[in-house]
């Protein structure tokens, strides 16, 4: 059994007591800013990167995976029990969560929820665990004309499919491409636009930039008061789910937690989108569609199921593509890079530990999460009386103290400040903030690669199209370019029809 | 949609009325539970939200990222371009400032009426004072220790940005400045610099 | 002429809508009762749900008094919110729920109530929770 030895010693590397600890550590931290509004996931992993920094890899990738799907649940006890998604991801969550909670059953839809995200998750992992090392040896025959392809398809994609302007986000990712240039050119060795700033010759970090753009930008938006709304405190009782609870939504879960699967594998999708995909879908198979929004279960259990299986599948090419998927996972990737750990098609092969482990780390960290979200929620609950306003000074402290620690340089504390403001006037103007981030993190491979594939084209870009997956993915990419473009001459054609299935335009909490 | 309003409810009605507005009847509290659709959610979490900037701020927005590309643009040519098969240094900042300024010029005849961007408010000049509340934090940080500027700065945040009381304020500022020094350089040995 | 009262879900606040009941009854005055919770947390144990506020305005209906209800979020200093809705609909009285403390406690913690008593231009009545069976 060529295949599973390496599996099995993963789970070697989970059970290891540090790693166990920081599973735990990552879910619970998960669980906690998914509950509170303000902070997202990405926000928290990127203020947390300097954590990362004196322990191993594997550990630290666990962490922060742990943080990253424990969010996903956590956003879901706000969205039941207050009408109040901690996270985008949990949006569609609130129509019928909320209902069930006014009818008394508040308790069904989180069990619900919870083993529902128990179930997408688990299957997600072991979709994860069969079609990555398929997907990595695919790869590994890429060259880099694919790698500048995809690289372009990844960031193309995860601009056009965010919420807000897709205008917005091409330059808010055309500005991350920009930012990756600064220091010195690999090729030639000459200095770009480092103003001869010593501090700027080596190149802007990932970190500075990922804390002051997700982390700083996120707590001084959330200094201008925003969630003004006080709602008194609700009551859970039995959180354990009927038989017939589970029998009505069993269906649900298996065909959310699928749809999450996949849809979270491709670029640019994610937990958001799952979840809106997968709760549209059960309500137009349901043969009672008017019974959504009055407290269907599987209005609950469909979409809390599609986006934890969604939130484990977008590790799929982060770990054997080496492009992340969308603004947290650029952020891992980060995290991986700081590590000397490039994640790719090597990654299976050259570090199976790593893979492995981090993959089989969300086996303990799903169960973790189901132990703790039934008989826990109480405790959740009461967390959300903890004022804004305090949590706002700590978290400012440890990202300036954070950044710090890890080169020991104001310097960098001043970058997060300035990256900060940046991302604080970004989410004023309409900018989402996570296509820069992802293009800075691909921008010199991006770079590298294009000037590779130059090189072995002789400096002819129609060598792309001669070779046969590059140029496919070079066809999706003017595919997704051009599809606004006529979709919006669609809609011209026929009369607006206002079907939003949710609110698009949601800023998603990063 | 039942949810108290906070602001009066119907000033001085009579009691059935008041009892009216204030959830149905009370007597059937937990029988009926409308339905939520997407519309009444949108519609209410868009009141929640701060005004639109209006074009204006898009006109802005477009203007600076098409500056800042036309610098790169600018910069790129001084550092030279080269050929696609011998590229100079320049190359790919030219074509990326490029992209940057063509967008910016489409955002700006195409994009602005879309209004995604938000107003400011007054208390927007509370983002400013916790900028300028970090900025003093760093400049004072390296000379005097972490430790008297990270107090003064969560007593700031918590006293007039977060508007605590003036106890609650004092009380915490100290607690989590103590926990910063333990975990950071009690256990941790972080080389922070600090005073004790 | 309308009675003020300052009410949360504790035995403090039960007492005080009580006794502002019987006075409204009494005087043939009709009632408003402030319910105001700290703003900037999602929840506040202080603020009355929904099924509280019915039942409250049921209680007062029961007693054959005009009732309305209040629930403004305070940010900062919630005794000049009470001043400032005693002033604008003319409170003829004021009552509130006070807490026995002893001298020292009082002195550590201060309290809204006190400063209510203190600032107030117009009548307060405290009562204490407790008299109840």
């Amino acid at each position: 059994m060529d295949f599973f030895a390496p599996v099995i010693n993963g789970f070697g590397v989970v059970l290891e007591p540090t790693n166990l600890l920081y599973c735990l550590i990552g879910v619970v931290i998960g669980m906690l800013i998914g509950v509170l509004p303000g902070l997202g996931p990405a926000a928290t992993i990127a203020i947390l990167l300097p954590l990362t920094y004196g322990v191993e890899p594997v550990t630290a990738i666990i962490m922060l995976a742990g943080i990253f799907y424990g969010a996903q649940y956590g956003g879901t006890i706000t969205s039941v029990l207050l009408r109040l998604p901690g996270e985008a991801s949990s949006v569609v969550t609130v129509f019928d969560g909320y209902a069930l909670a006014r009818q008394g059953k508040a308790g069904t839809a989180l069990g619900i929820a919870a083993l529902g995200s128990f179930f997408g998750g688990t299957v997600a992992i072991i979709g994860l665990t069969l079609l990555a090392p398929v997907v990595a040896g695919f790869a590994l025959d890429f060259g880099p004309p694919e790698y500048t392809a995809l690289a372009m398809l990844g960031i193309l994609l995860v601009a056009t499919v965010s919420n807000g302007s897709k205008l917005k986000s091409i330059i808010a990712a055309s500005l991350g491409l920009l930012l990756a240039t600064v220091g010195r050119d690999t090729f030639t060795g000459e200095s770009r636009f480092t103003f001869d700033n010593l501090s700027l010759a080596d190149g802007l970090d990932f970190v500075p930039i990922a804390m002051g753009i997700f982390g700083l930008g996120e707590i001084l938006y959330n200094l201008e008061e925003r969630h003004n709304k006080v709602q008194a405190p609700a009551k859970v009782a039995n959180v354990w789910p009927s038989r017939k609870d589970l029998k009505e939504s069993s269906g649900a879960i298996g065909r959310g937690s699928l749809l999450g699967f996949f849809l979270g594998i491709l670029p640019g999708g994610g937990a958001t989108i799952a979840s809106l995909a997968a709760y549209a879908m059960e309500k137009k198979r349901s043969k009672t569609p008017e019974r959504f929004g009055r407290g269907a279960v599987e209005g609950v259990a469909a979409p809390e199921s599609a986006n934890n299986a969604a939130a484990t599948s977008s590790f799929i090419p982060l770990l054997t593509l080496g492009i992340p998927a969308n603004a947290t996972m650029a952020i891992i990737f980060g995290a991986l890079l700081i590590q000397g750990v490039t994640p790719g098609p090597q990654l299976v092969q050259n570090d199976p530990e790593l893979f492995w482990g981090v993959v089989n780390s969300m086996y303990i960290g799903n169960i973790l999460l189901l132990i703790m979200s039934i008989p826990l929620v109480g405790v959740f609950v009461k967390i959300l009386r903890v004022r804004a306003a305090i949590l706002a000074p700590i978290t400012v402290l440890i990202t300036v103290i954070g950044v710090y620690t890890i080169n020991n340089s104001i310097f960098d504390i001043w970058l997060v400040i300035v990256f900060g403001i940046l991302g604080y006037l970004m989410k004023k103007f309409g900018f989402e903030p996570g296509p820069l981030v992802l293009a800075f993190v691909l921008g010199s491979l991006l770079e590298e690669n294009l000037r590779r594939s130059l090189l072995l084209f002789g400096g002819d870009p129609a060598g792309f199209v001669g070779r046969p997956i590059s140029s496919v993915l070079l066809l999706v990419f003017a595919a997704v370019m051009l599809l606004p473009l006529l979709q919006k001459a669609f809609k011209k054609a026929r009369a607006s029809a206002p079907a939003t299935t949710a609110r698009h335009d949601e800023k998603e909490r990063v | 949609m039942i949810s108290p309003s906070h602001e009066a409810v119907t000033p001085g009605g009579s009691p059935k009325e008041a009892a009216a507005a204030g959830s149905g009847s009370p007597l059937e509290v937990p029988a009926a539970v409308e339905p939520l659709t997407a519309e009444q959610l949108a519609t209410e979490w868009d009141e929640e939200r701060p005004p639109h900037a209006g074009v204006l701020a898009n006109v802005a927005a477009a203007v600076a990222a098409a500056a800042l590309g036309a610098a790169g643009l600018a910069m790129s040519l001084a550092m030279g371009l080269g050929t696609p098969e011998k590229p100079e240094p320049g190359m790919w900042p030219f074509l990326v400032s490029l992209v940057m300024v063509v967008m910016s010029v489409a955002l700006l005849l195409f994009g602005r009426k879309k209004l995604d961007a938000e107003a400011f408010s007054s208390s927007s000049w509370l983002v400013v004072a916790g900028v300028g509340t970090l900025v003093g934090f760093v400049t004072v940080v390296g000379i005097a220790g972490f430790e008297i500027p990270s107090l003064l700065l969560t007593f700031v945040w918590l006293r007039f940005l977060g508007k605590e009381t003036w106890r609650m304020s004092i009380l915490l500022s100290f607690i989590v400045t103590a926990a910063f020094y333990v975990i950071f350089v009690v256990a941790l040995s972080v080389p922070i610099p600090h005073l004790f | 002429m309308t009675i003020l009262i300052g009410y949360l879900p504790t035995p403090e606040g039960e007492a005080a809508l009580d006794a502002g009941i019987a006075e409204g009854r009494l005087r043939r005055e009709s009632i408003v009762i402030l319910n105001s919770p700290r703003k900037g947390a999602p929840v506040d144990p202080a603020l009355a749900s929904e099924d509280q506020v019915a039942e409250l305005l049921l209680r007062a209906q029961a007693a054959g008094v005009e009732a309305t209800i209040r629930q403004p979020g305070h940010t900062d200093d919630l005794t000049d919110e009470f001043i400032d809705i005693a002033e604008e609909i003319d409170a003829s009285l004021i009552v509130i729920g006070l807490r026995r403390r002893s001298q020292v406690g009082k002195f550590i913690l201060g309290s809204h109530s006190q400063r209510i008593l203190l600032q107030a231009d117009r009548p307060v009545l405290a009562v204490k929770a407790g008299d109840k069976s």
